[in-house]
């Protein structure tokens, strides 16, 4: 029986797309089998960012509308041996075309055939939260070490506390660039922690390749030399009860000059 | 016939000078109609000196709201009076119990977030943050056992003695009864060490904030233990 994780975030463009389909490979890298339930109807990307664009035949509306069977709608990413699915969303639709008991149901009947179900959460609270947030048995939060998404992922946390069959929301912070963190202008991870008040379940640091492998449909975790994979590939470990301790942001090495200045400096 | 009139007074209405100002007393055995038509025949008296301030005193009956304003107009459109309160010995059943649960103090465990709203008839305490956005709002007073980063109202049905404590006080919005005070420098008030504070309505009408030592003198009545041991 498999678990069903819902990705929110409260704002939009913190990069919950982005972790669903990173979360969900580094799951199928690991040997599990995973499905991906885009519920942003009417402005899908989960397809694009996985590169499975060109393969939708069916999509979510038509499953719940009883045009296909599920199996018809899902899209089998090539790259992983019967490993990783997308139920993508419908372009046509909007999210009043589906409600909370359609989401939980669907959910309920695919956890028999899946390891995890990771459902990617439209951006806001309205219909569209609801729905993707029906079917879950847990929750992770993104957000990053900006104000105005730490304050939307407060709000959404108080969502989340409020539904009853859900577990205690999670904790991913996305885009640290510990330059900032350190120089003070940006809100450390600790700071975004006690704020928030949930627990911590990984960190990802910021890089342009997750930009442009995004692009190509090459989800990022797949490069294993990438810091930010590795944050990805970390969470995913911690989702299967592995305890991994919390990646160390690398600064960038000293130079002779700069290791002059620093023991001068702390004189 | 006329209705037998008894209760402490002789009249079905008596006008009498203090030392506060006039006092207006409606008896509480005579009927309303009555009442009404004694008072307007005795404010309309020219003898009575204009733009006098007056209390009305209801004695042992319960008068609705609307016949309060009834008569307030009666004194108003007669005379130049005006009727700066009413004392009435008497409570209804459902005011009774209000100002039963705004004495009464209730309990939050947990954070306030974003979007929350936290409410409390008689005083309110927080066990943990108050989040900015979030919101906690009594009847009495509010106690933050924890970061109020978020809105605070206190004395929400009116009462201007309730005031805000927390054990760190940052919060965006104070309001104490109909007074609202936004907090500005938000940011630098941003203190690892608890600074444990109190806000209350001064009596130039401002919202201040002091050291939460300060609260036993500013307002003693907070306290519920009498005396000392």
């Amino acid at each position: 029986m498999g678990e069903a994780i819902v990705i929110t975030s409260g704002k939009g463009g913190v990069g919950k797309t982005t972790s669903t389909a990173n979360l969900g490979t580094a799951l199928a890298l690991q040997g599990k089998k995973v499905c991906l339930i885009d519920t942003d109807i009417g402005l899908r990307n989960l397809d694009v960012i996985l590169g499975l664009e060109n393969r939708i035949i069916y999509d979510l509306i038509d499953v719940l509308e009883g045009r296909c069977k599920i199996h018809q709608a899902l899209v089998k990413d090539k790259r992983f041996e019967d490993k990783l699915f997308l139920l993508p969303a419908a372009q046509t639709a909007d999210k009043n075309d589906v409600n909370p008991e359609q989401m939980k149901e669907l959910i309920e009947g695919m956890k028999a055939d899946y390891d995890f179900i990771i459902i990617d959460c439209p951006a806001g609270i309205e219909q569209g939260y609801k729905n993707a947030v029906a079917g879950a048995d847990r929750a992770i939060v993104i957000t990053t070490p900006e104000i105005s998404a730490v304050r939307d992922a407060d709000r959404i946390i108080g969502l989340l506390e409020l539904e009853e069959n859900l577990e205690a929301p999670k904790l991913i912070i996305n885009r640290i660039r510990p330059h900032l963190m350190e120089a003070g202008d940006a809100l450390d991870v600790n700071e975004i922690t006690t704020h928030l008040s949930i627990d911590l379940l990984g960190i990802v640091p910021d890089d342009e390749r997750v930009i442009s492998s995004s692009n190509k449909g090459e989800p990022v975790v797949m490069d294993p030399s990438n810091p930010a994979a590795l944050g990805y590939r970390n969470i995913a470990r911690r989702l299967l009860g592995e305890s991994v301790p919390l990646m160390t942001m690398d600064k960038p090495k000293p130079g002779m000059f700069g290791k002059l200045k620093s023991i001068f400096s702390s004189k | 016939m006329k209705a037998q009139v008894t209760g402490f007074l002789k009249n079905i209405v008596n006008i009498k000078g203090t030392n506060k100002g006039l006092l207006i007393q409606l008896n509480d055995m005579a009927s309303y109609t009555e009442i009404l038509d004694e008072l307007k025949k005795k404010v309309s008296d020219p003898a009575l000196e204009g733009d006098a301030e007056v209390q009305v005193q209801l004695a042992n009956r319960h008068y609705s709201k609307a016949q309060l304003e009834e008569i307030k107009k009666v004194i108003h459109d007669n005379s130049k009076m005006k009727v700066i309160g009413t004392k009435c010995d008497v409570v209804t059943v459902e005011e009774c119990n209000r100002m039963i649960s705004e004495r009464q103090s209730e309990t939050y465990v947990g954070i306030v977030r974003s979007g929350q709203v936290v409410k409390a008839k008689g005083d309110l305490v927080v066990i943990g943050d108050v989040n900015q956005n979030g919101r906690i709002e009594a009847g009495g007073n509010v106690y933050v056992l924890g970061r109020l980063k978020g809105f605070a109202h206190a004395g929400a049905s009116g009462n201007k003695e309730a005031v805000i404590a927390a054990s760190w006080l940052e919060a965006t919005h104070l309001k104490i009864a109909d007074e609202l005070e936004t907090m500005t420098d938000e940011l630098d008030s941003l203190s690892e060490q608890p600074e444990m504070e109190c806000a209350y309505l001064h009596t130039s009408g401002k919202i201040i904030i002091d050291r939460l030592q300060e609260l036993r003198f500013l307002r003693p009545q907070i306290s519920t233990f009498k005396g000392g041991s």
